[in-house]
């Protein structure tokens, strides 16, 4: 009995350590970027060419409180976008440049606003095709090569190889580990708490990724070093999560604090994800050859990602959501998109019918950016778990 | 009750596809359609129902195989030369709106999982596929040009029927570039090719060669057509340009677009001639509008408020022929290019470039943009337009709505903003 308050003692202790983001993160949180930032929304926006321009590649995350974006959109408007422009109507002096991707009608026309209304930062956008081929690569790579150029323009020298291929290591490195820590994440849910991935993968897109990658690797030492002494014992003395329902949760653009606080509470079991903010972010390495230009390796990456709902071909990204939930035993979806995303909405109809043959029960949620309706979606996910 | 009325109740109560062949058999029958045509007002809108109801047939007809669904902004000349009957599930969701069955079709989609917050015309043609109202397609042909919705409702119809292989999207580069160019082209070439192998023809550029002359022609007379309207005050009774997409679009390449073009520009052309014989200084002139997207199709006053009011559209922004002609030597090329200058697909530049041509050639004392519920990328831009607008003094008024769902739009508020927006151009 004692050893097993020992043991809870000490699983307490490191679980509070590994979940103190300010401790590990400390530089990454403190440090004042010296290099200009080029600020993105899209995860197909290639961050190695803006890194190999010696810029620092910066997610914009906006504003959650919106005042005067309302009037540039209109009511029923992806409210990431709205957020994004009420960050840049207060802050864009803080970006050298904006990169925009089309990968919706939202971000088009976002860009629009922004090169309309936004004169004193130059504002880009990155045509991304909706295929996946050869000839689409061959296209995209064409584009990435324009938006070199672009990023040139704003260096005022020429990006060389060896900066991209410098860029390219530096990116996939932190693919690699941001991959190793979600690994860890969905096998000790006990470990590592829902708002601490979630920040942890912000801090990601939004810091200088030579300090990011620092911490991070100290970070991912620390908790190995954990896992061989304190984790083994200490996991079987907390509210024990594995015996409950594996969830993996789909959707969009979502970084609501609130909502991973609120699922980190009800102690849901997250085993799976498919977000713009995790792995749609990080997956996939870029494979480098010989034989291949760099900004086609590039361009293959991009394309062959964890997708977005807005490629083209949505049987093969219903056919990855059915691998990953074979693979990790999920016993339900939960839906959640950031209201009036089309490519998310249109894709749940066939969604819902692929995990009705599967037998997964799947709740669907809509959340605005920047007004979470806590207590509506706490018990509609209690009961969505309570029926699992 | 008249013909008309009674077709719509008919539907209303057997909304099925036997019944909907039914019908279309008994009306497409010569004498019987020639005998509806001429219950319309004007020879524009007797040949745009016909045309539309013979259309209509092929595309519900088995012996007219292979069915082709295709999105608004495909270049129908391929259908024609590929020998597919186009059908246009977007256009047939304004008729749903038109003939009272929207209701049902909307509350099939919900049950279906398509949530409201989508465009109306998507979510209504697909409760019409859920109700198997629609033709079985043996291809789908769509893209990603205009709007998102497209390109995933039409998936969602492929997976249905089973045809995912026969599903194809033509996806349009952002920019009018030579890389562009060639990968569209590329594209084209290559559902073509693969359409070929599967229906068992040659591909020959010769058999562009009739569909592509057709739609020149069209080409010619809807230009025509346009540069007669730029003086045009008085407009045949019931004449609304914005009933015009499904030959604008779905029957480029066919006789019937040019003859129903050909017609308009004669009706048109007689109220020109009119109205430079009358003396025009006795009235007072009406306020000229342009319009920008499209209209509720379901029975609603905006156009009667405008016509009592003294106003006029004189132009929509959807019949701007944003394409040059086409060359059936180089037949791809040829659709790549009609395909990136709509101005509806890329920046919002190409849709300003349009809209401020359009008001300075039609004297447009003011516009109004009808926005429709869940269309991101027109009402995304509708303050860019209106700024751009307001810079040459054509004030916008943008008038929020539904073009399909009568229940998702208030009549009343609409009328309000409607004379208010007339003052405005009378003060």
């Amino acid at each position: 009995m004692t050893q097993d308050i020992r043991d809870t003692e000490n699983f307490d202790k490191t679980r509070e350590k590994i979940n103190d983001i300010k401790f590990f993160f400390g530089n990454t949180l403190t440090s004042e970027n010296k290099k200009a930032a080029i600020g993105w929304f899209c995860t197909y926006t290639p961050e190695e060419l803006i890194i190999a321009g010696g810029f620092i590649s910066v997610r914009v995350f906006g504003r959650k409180k919106i005042i005067k974006s309302e009037s540039y959109f209109p009511i029923n408007f992806c409210p990431y976008i709205k957020s994004g422009w009420e960050s840049l109507l207060a802050d864009a002096d803080n970006f050298k440049a904006m990169i925009f991707t089309n990968s919706c009608d939202g971000m088009r026309r976002f860009f629009d606003i922004a090169s309309k209304y936004l004169d004193r930062v130059p504002s880009y956008l990155l045509d991304v095709p909706h295929l996946k081929n050869k000839d689409s690569r061959d296209f995209f790579t064409g584009n990435i090569d324009d938006m070199k150029k672009f990023i040139e323009k704003l260096k005022g020298e020429k990006i060389d190889e060896e900066e991209i291929e410098n860029a390219v290591k530096l990116i996939n490195k932190k693919r690699k580990l941001l991959k190793e820590y979600s690994n860890i994440f969905y096998k000790s849910p006990n470990l590592i708490e829902i708002p601490t991935y979630y920040k942890v993968m912000k801090l990601s897109m939004i810091s200088d990724p030579k300090i990011f990658l620092d911490d991070l690797e100290k970070y991912l030492g620390f908790i190995g070093s954990t896992d061989k002494t304190n984790t083994k014992n200490g996991i079987s003395l907390q509210p024990d999560r594995r015996n409950s329902p594996a969830i993996m949760i789909i959707g969009n653009f979502i970084a609501e604090d609130k909502l991973w606080e609120m699922l980190s509470k009800m102690n849901l079991k997250l085993a799976s994800e498919d977000l713009c903010t995790s792995n749609r972010y990080f997956g996939k390495q870029v494979v480098t050859d010989d034989n291949k230009d760099l900004l086609e390796s590039i361009a293959e990456r991009y394309l062959n990602k964890p997708q977005c709902m807005r490629m083209a071909d949505l049987g093969s990204k219903l056919a990855e959501i059915e691998n990953n939930i074979v693979k990790n035993n999920i016993k339900g979806v939960i839906f959640i998109t950031l209201k009036f995303c089309d490519n998310m909405l249109y894709s749940f109809p066939l969604l819902k019918q692929r995990l009705n043959n599967m037998g997964i029960p799947v709740l669907y949620l809509d959340i605005e950016y920047n007004n979470f309706s806590e207590g509506q979606i706490k018990t509609r996910v209690q009961a969505f778990l309570e029926m699992l | 009750m008249g013909i008309k009325n009674r077709l719509k109740t008919g539907i209303q109560k057997n909304l099925n596809l036997r019944y909907i062949k039914r019908l279309l058999g008994i009306i497409a029958l010569k004498p019987v359609l020639y005998a509806y045509g001429k219950t319309f007002p004007s020879a524009s809108d007797k040949y745009l129902n016909i045309f539309t109801i013979e259309s209509l047939k092929k595309a519900y007809s088995d012996n007219n195989r292979p069915i082709g669904y295709g999105s608004l902004f495909i270049p129908y000349e391929l259908f024609y030369a590929l020998g597919i009957t186009p059908f246009l599930p977007e256009v047939m969701a304004g008729f749903t709106a038109g003939l009272g069955l929207a209701p049902q079709t909307l509350k099939e989609a919900s049950s279906h999982w398509y949530s409201q917050d989508l465009c109306t015309f998507h979510r209504s043609a697909s409760g019409a596929a859920e109700l198997d109202l629609f033709p079985r397609p043996d291809y789908i042909i769509t893209s990603n040009l205009a709007c998102d919705a497209a390109q995933k409702s039409f998936y969602i119809h492929s997976v249905k029927h089973n045809i995912e292989k026969n599903y194809y999207l033509i996806d349009v580069p952002y920019r009018y570039s030579e890389g562009s160019i060639r990968y569209l082209t590329a594209q084209i070439k290559n559902i073509c090719t693969d359409i070929c192998s599967k229906t068992g023809k040659k591909l020959d550029i010769s058999m562009f060669e009739e569909a592509f002359g057709l739609s020149n022609e069209l080409r010619k007379w809807a230009i025509e057509v346009g540069s007669l309207r730029k003086n045009l005050v008085d407009y045949p009774p019931s004449f609304n340009g914005l009933n015009f997409i499904l030959p604008f679009h779905g029957l480029a390449g066919t006789r019937e677009a040019v003859i129903l073009y050909k017609e308009i520009y004669r009706d048109l052309k007689k109220y020109s001639d009119k109205q430079h014989k009358e003396s025009l200084g006795k009235k007072k002139p009406a306020k000229r509008i342009l319009w920008l997207h499209l209209k509720p199709y379901y029975r609603n006053e905006i156009f009667d408020i405008l016509y009592r009011e003294n106003c006029r559209v004189v132009f929509e922004e959807i019949n701007h022929v944003y394409w040059p002609e086409l060359d059936y030597k180089k037949p791809f090329e040829s659709l790549a290019r009609k395909m990136l200058s709509n101005f509806l697909g890329g920046s919002i530049d190409k849709r300003i470039d349009v809209t401020l041509k359009a008001a300075h050639d039609y004297k447009a004392d003011g516009a109004i943009l009808f926005s429709h519920w869940g269309c991101r990328q027109s009402n995304g831009g509708a303050r860019i337009i209106k700024d751009n607008l307001k810079k040459i003094n054509v004030p916008t008024l943008v008038l929020d709505g539904d073009c399909v769902d009568q229940n998702n739009s208030s009549q009343g508020q609409v009328k309000t903003r409607l004379q208010g927006f007339i003052e405005i151009l009378n003060s």
